[in-house]
């Protein structure tokens, strides 16, 4: 988060020709998360910033859909909160939702019309995601489906991240709720990094 | 929905004195003195009297309150009634929300459609598509923001007396840091910074700046210090 380009609210709206009423209204109806609101102090007093690249995405993308959804319909696609759809194993891999490896590998036992919650969808595709990565194996799919089903609940909302982190050969994972910074002791590697939110939201934009 | 909820609540009546502990109920009404000591999820709530609760407050209905009021935890419904005294640790949450008296909210409020009467504190964020305020006495909110905002002077007069004795008026005066929205129209408001398309400054404000998009009037006993066409 702290290493992210900022951009004021002012800035933000020339750069979108959205207005003040349109900004509170889409945070009313969390289509921008709470704490993408940053406050800082500048001169002029308290100002609001926002991570750049994130909410220039999002407002791209919630003008985009607007015409078709309502802000409410749009508020179940975009909000980080998971939302009770469930899939057929076998739809996942002919939707190209999950790969069939992954499902092959780790849900071998499941038949193929077994049906997942959104949450357990959502476990397989971050598996499949960092896979496709290539910075995960096979064996460490295991152990984060593991920290998925463990602790994914505590970090859902917001800016919660999935790290990978590495050092002498031996792997971690590692989830964050997203408030403050990790610092590693020398030699570790961070081989991979991704928002759960994002994550989340490309998985709905997936299943459509 | 899911069927495995769609099982018979019962109803929570409390009349007289008395306490129970949160839950999940139909209808909630309290008459007299209650005091709820976890989380509420109900139907609807009704506090005639005094009441306490140590959760939070989620109604799919109408949260109906006259009287007076101590929250612990957030507020949540469709629509929220609250007349008298209540004080509020959490945030505030309606699709309307109408103040009408003396309420501190000590975290941010977001409704569709906000009437506030009186004089009220919100520590965050005022967050509502209009905001319909009514001043009579200090008013206090952190931040306001939405589509269309309304400070006016009241007009109601039997409100002096009442308030004149719960509250030491010293003058009729919202204060807040900073105030945007689409249309802004503002009277005896106290604020740093003022942000809208069109904005009316009336009288007895104090500005410190003002950015507009469209269109600015300043009424002659407004004092803006700076202000900006964007």
């Amino acid at each position: 988060m702290d290493e992210r380009e900022l951009i004021s609210k002012k800035d933000l709206l020339e750069a979108t020709g959205i207005s003040y009423g349109q900004l509170y209204r889409w945070k009313r109806k969390q289509l921008i998360p709470e704490d993408w609101f940053i406050r800082k102090s500048t001169f002029t007093g308290q100002e609001t910033f926002f991570p750049k690249t994130l909410i220039l995405q999002r407002i791209d993308r919630i003008l985009n859909m607007k015409d078709d959804l309502s802000l409410d319909e749009l508020a179940g696609k975009l909000s980080p909160l998971l939302y009770d759809v469930e899939l057929r194993k076998d739809e996942l891999i002919k939707r190209n939702i999950v790969s069939k490896v992954v499902l092959d590998r780790y849900a071998a036992k499941d038949a193929p019309d077994a049906i997942y919650p959104f949450e357990k969808t959502l476990f397989f595709f971050i598996v499949d995601k960092m896979l496709q990565g290539g910075g995960m194996s096979l064996e460490e799919g295991v152990k984060l489906l593991e920290t998925l089903r463990e602790h994914f609940a505590k970090c859902e909302n917001g800016n919660g991240e999935l790290l990978l982190i590495r050092k002498m050969g031996v792997s971690s994972f590692i989830l964050t709720t997203g408030a403050g910074g990790i610092f590693f002791e020398n030699g570790v590697k961070v081989v991979e990094r991704l928002s759960l939110s994002d994550c989340v939201e490309e998985l709905k934009m997936k299943i459509g | 929905m899911n069927k495995m909820e769609e099982r018979e609540r019962a109803d929570l009546n409390i009349n007289g004195l008395g306490s129970a502990s949160g839950g999940d109920f139909r209808h909630v009404n309290i008459e007299g003195v209650g005091r709820v000591d976890g989380d509420l999820s109900c139907e609807s709530f009704r506090l005639n009297g005094m009441g306490t609760v140590k959760g939070t407050i989620h109604t799919a209905g109408l949260f109906d309150m006259n009287g007076k009021l101590t929250g612990y935890g957030e507020i949540e419904a469709s629509k929220v009634l609250m007349n008298g005294h209540a004080s509020l640790h959490g945030r505030l949450r309606g699709e309307v929300v109408e103040l009408i008296g003396i309420v501190k909210v000590h975290g941010d409020c977001e409704a569709e459609r906000f009437i506030g009467d009186g004089g009220f504190t919100i520590g965050g964020l005022l967050n509502a598509g209009t905001v319909d305020i009514q001043l009579y006495g200090r008013t206090q909110i952190g931040e306001i923001g939405g589509d269309r905002i309304s400070v006016r002077k009241s007009e109601r007069k039997d409100w002096s007396r009442l308030l004149a004795w719960v509250v030491p008026i010293f003058q009729t005066q919202l204060r807040a840091s900073a105030i945007e929205g689409d249309a802004v129209e503002l009277e005896m408001t106290t604020a740093g910074i003022v942000r809208g398309n069109r904005v009316v400054i009336g009288p007895g404000c104090k500005i410190g700046r003002v950015e507009y998009r469209d269109e600015l009037i300043v009424h002659p006993n407004a004092e803006i210090g700076e202000q900006a066409r964007q």
